[in-house]
């Protein structure tokens, strides 16, 4: 295996959390739901994840429990902004401590328990060709699910009815609400999608990545993957092209220190942070002013009857 | 007893009270400890140590002493926790941090009555001794058993900040190499981090992509060994004996050993002989020791334990000069070494370090 390959390979484990977790968020802010908790859910799965799996010595269920302590988080945060309309803002804030908090308690027991990591699935002949089969054909289960997870949003955002019937409820709940759409209960699914991808997303670090339990272990990433939404623009392909360039800005970073280059790690650290920023400004620019993600991105949405 | 914060702070009002009432006769000749830690007590490293200490103390002196624990706490609630635990009849206190450093400084001649220790701080008050270890000690070890185990001649460190302490370190470890194979290199990665398993994974990825084949880390957790173990190299743990983590490429760990000098130190209050000392414990007062070498051929074992016993007897000593900085200035000669203010202030690479400084 060539450096260059080594290199690819990860960079695309390394990317892979933060697009299943952008491209969670990215369907619930479509939906006018701002859901900063994002880490918290992230972490939540993490830990139920290692947890589930040490304790029924299976991965798969590992994964599902995973899933399941996301999207039970989300509930919280969808009962709190859609049921009593609270600030979506703050209520994102306490999920993401609440989610930081919780997962150390989950996690307690499983702390410095060893187990293995899910390994690499190898597609049959295809894994065979140089170069391109090695990093395409020859990856975790989770990476091929982050693809087929992009394509399929993709797909149900611009191609579907109830995708173009999210969509208009993200721009204009009052609109959509007047049309006899339910409002909530789109929302409380987009919510509930996002939770189930932050804590799959959880799950790749604990079982995947490090395969043990470390307390805040996600450090960070779900606010990343938020910054990723930004900069994708709110559409699918190109959260894609965000996940990967933070995770490519990072493992660079890692292999310019060991090579000796001398540029500043710090600044590089920072680098994916400033191209959000920059790509805001652009996009702010571009569009003249107005909004530049979903109209009623975070406005709490009250039926009137 | 081990407690996290808010239930400290719940049941202090009534732990306040019941002392006051009926207890204040068994409180003269039992002495109340208080543990202070950054982390939690299950991170298997820094924190969890500090808190074996703690076990060992209560061990080591019975019903003579009550401890109480209280983990991952931040610096903002550095005061309270501690004012908390004055009220409460604490008359020794461990602030296991060096963010503690400065918080424990303010807050000592306000609680004259009580005697504060805090570790890795640089300087003492009247009531306020301080501690370390001689971490540099198994980082030579490290160094001399990388040289032997290394074919690619290559040591890879993953590193947190650059910061004296961390700076210190690597220099040491290529100090025990050089002493086995001058051509012995390094690659360093800054992680800028003390905890964050993925990126550690990553950093010890990249460098063993990049040709490493022994592996040195700074940080809290087991990912860099843990990683060494899946790719087929050597590594190290710290802190903690990391054995487990990776039974085929665990060479040894430094494990921090507080535990007969916190029985120490309570027992000194007890006895009424405290002093505001100054502590830097190595190998030879048992302050931390090398786990068992594991992996290793019984030659390279014998020669690992040599130098261990060396070091801890202070027959080798890891800073003797010459030493050259990467610059090419001479910091000491030939037939000096580098004093205690000297080690804990590095911050430069030796000459033949090839890497830059961030």
């Amino acid at each position: 295996m060539t450096l260059f390959e080594a290199i690819i390979l990860t960079i695309i484990t390394a990317s892979t959390p933060l697009l299943i977790a952008a491209i969670g968020e990215l369907v619930v802010e479509r939906s006018g739901v701002l859901n900063l908790g994002v880490e918290g859910m992230m972490v939540i799965g993490a830990a139920a994840g290692i947890a589930a799996a040490i304790a029924t010595g299976s991965s798969t269920l590992g994964v599902l429990v995973a899933v399941l302590a996301g999207m039970a988080l989300s509930l919280v945060f969808a009962a709190l902004v859609l049921g009593l309309a609270a600030n979506q803002v703050a209520a994102g804030l306490a999920l993401a401590i609440l989610g930081l908090g919780l997962s150390g308690v989950i996690g307690a027991p499983f702390v410095g328990v060893q187990r293995a990591g899910i390994g690499k699935i190898e597609v049959p002949l295809l894994s065979d060709i140089p170069f391109i089969g090695s990093v395409l054909f020859h990856q975790d289960p989770f990476v091929y699910a982050s693809i087929a997870l992009v394509v399929a949003v993709w797909w149900f955002l611009t191609k579907s009815r109830a995708g173009l019937v999210l969509r208009a409820v993200g721009e204009n709940h009052a609109a959509a609400h007047a049309l006899g759409y339910p409002v909530r209960r789109i929302r409380l699914l987009a919510i509930l999608f996002g939770g189930g991808c932050a804590g799959l997303a959880g799950a790749y670090m604990s079982l995947v990545l490090t395969p043990f339990w470390s307390s805040g272990m996600t450090a960070g990433r779900g606010w990343i993957a938020l910054a990723i939404v930004v900069f994708a623009s709110w559409l699918p392909f190109r959260a894609m092209v965000g996940a990967y360039l933070f995770g490519a800005l990072t493992i660079l970073q890692l292999h310019a220190q060991s090579a000796g280059v001398p540029l500043p790690s710090q600044f590089l650290a920072a680098l994916p942070y400033l191209i959000t920023i920059l790509v805001l400004v652009l996009i702010m620019r571009a569009r003249r002013g107005g909004a530049a993600g979903p109209a009623s991105l975070g406005v709490p949405f009250v039926p009137d009857r | 007893m081990n407690i996290t914060r808010r239930h400290l702070m719940a049941g202090s009002a009534g732990l306040a009270g019941a002392a006051l009432a009926g207890q204040q006769a068994e409180a003269q000749s039992r002495l109340n400890v208080g543990v202070v830690l950054i982390g939690p007590v299950g991170d298997f490293g820094w924190s969890h140590m500090h808190d074996q200490g703690r076990r060992r103390m209560a061990e080591v002196l019975g019903d003579r002493v009550n401890a109480t624990t209280v983990e991952s706490v931040a610096p903002p609630d550095f005061d309270r926790v501690v004012t908390q635990l004055v009220r409460t009849g604490h008359r020794l206190i461990f602030t296991t941090s060096f963010s503690y450093f400065v918080p424990t400084q303010r807050l000592a001649p306000q609680h004259p009555g009580v005697f504060f220790e805090n570790a890795t701080g640089p300087t003492t008050l009247p009531n306020m001794a301080i501690y370390n270890a001689r971490f540099y000690e198994g980082r030579y070890i490290q160094g001399v058993i990388a040289a032997r185990k290394s074919r690619s001649k290559t040591i890879g460190y993953v590193a947190t900040f650059p910061v004296p302490e961390v700076i210190s370190a690597i220099n040491t470890v290529m100090r025990g190499a050089w002493s086995v194979d001058p051509s012995m290199k390094v690659r360093v990665v800054w992680v800028n981090a003390w905890s964050n398993p993925a990126r550690e994974a990553d950093a010890a990825r990249a460098l063993i992509d990049q040709g490493c084949d022994v592996l040195c880390s700074h940080t809290d957790g087991p990912a860099p060994l843990q990683l060494a173990e899946q790719r087929g190299i050597f590594g190290f743990g710290q802190a903690s004996d990391m054995t487990r983590f990776a039974p085929r490429a665990h060479l040894t760990s430094s494990v921090n050993n507080w535990g007969d000098y916190y029985a120490d130190r309570a027992k000194a209050v007890l006895d009424g002989t405290w002093r505001a000392t100054d502590t830097w414990g190595g190998l030879g007062s048992g302050m931390f020791r090398m786990a068992p070498f594991t992996n290793m051929t019984p030659e390279e074992v014998s020669e690992a334990t040599r130098i261990r016993d060396a070091i801890a007897a202070g027959t080798l000593h890891p800073f003797e000069g010459p030493i050259t900085r990467q610059d090419g200035t001479v910091v000491i000669p030939a037939g000096r070494r580098l004093t205690d203010d000297e080690i804990r202030a590095q911050n430069y690479f030796y000459q033949g370090i090839d890497v830059a400084m961030p």
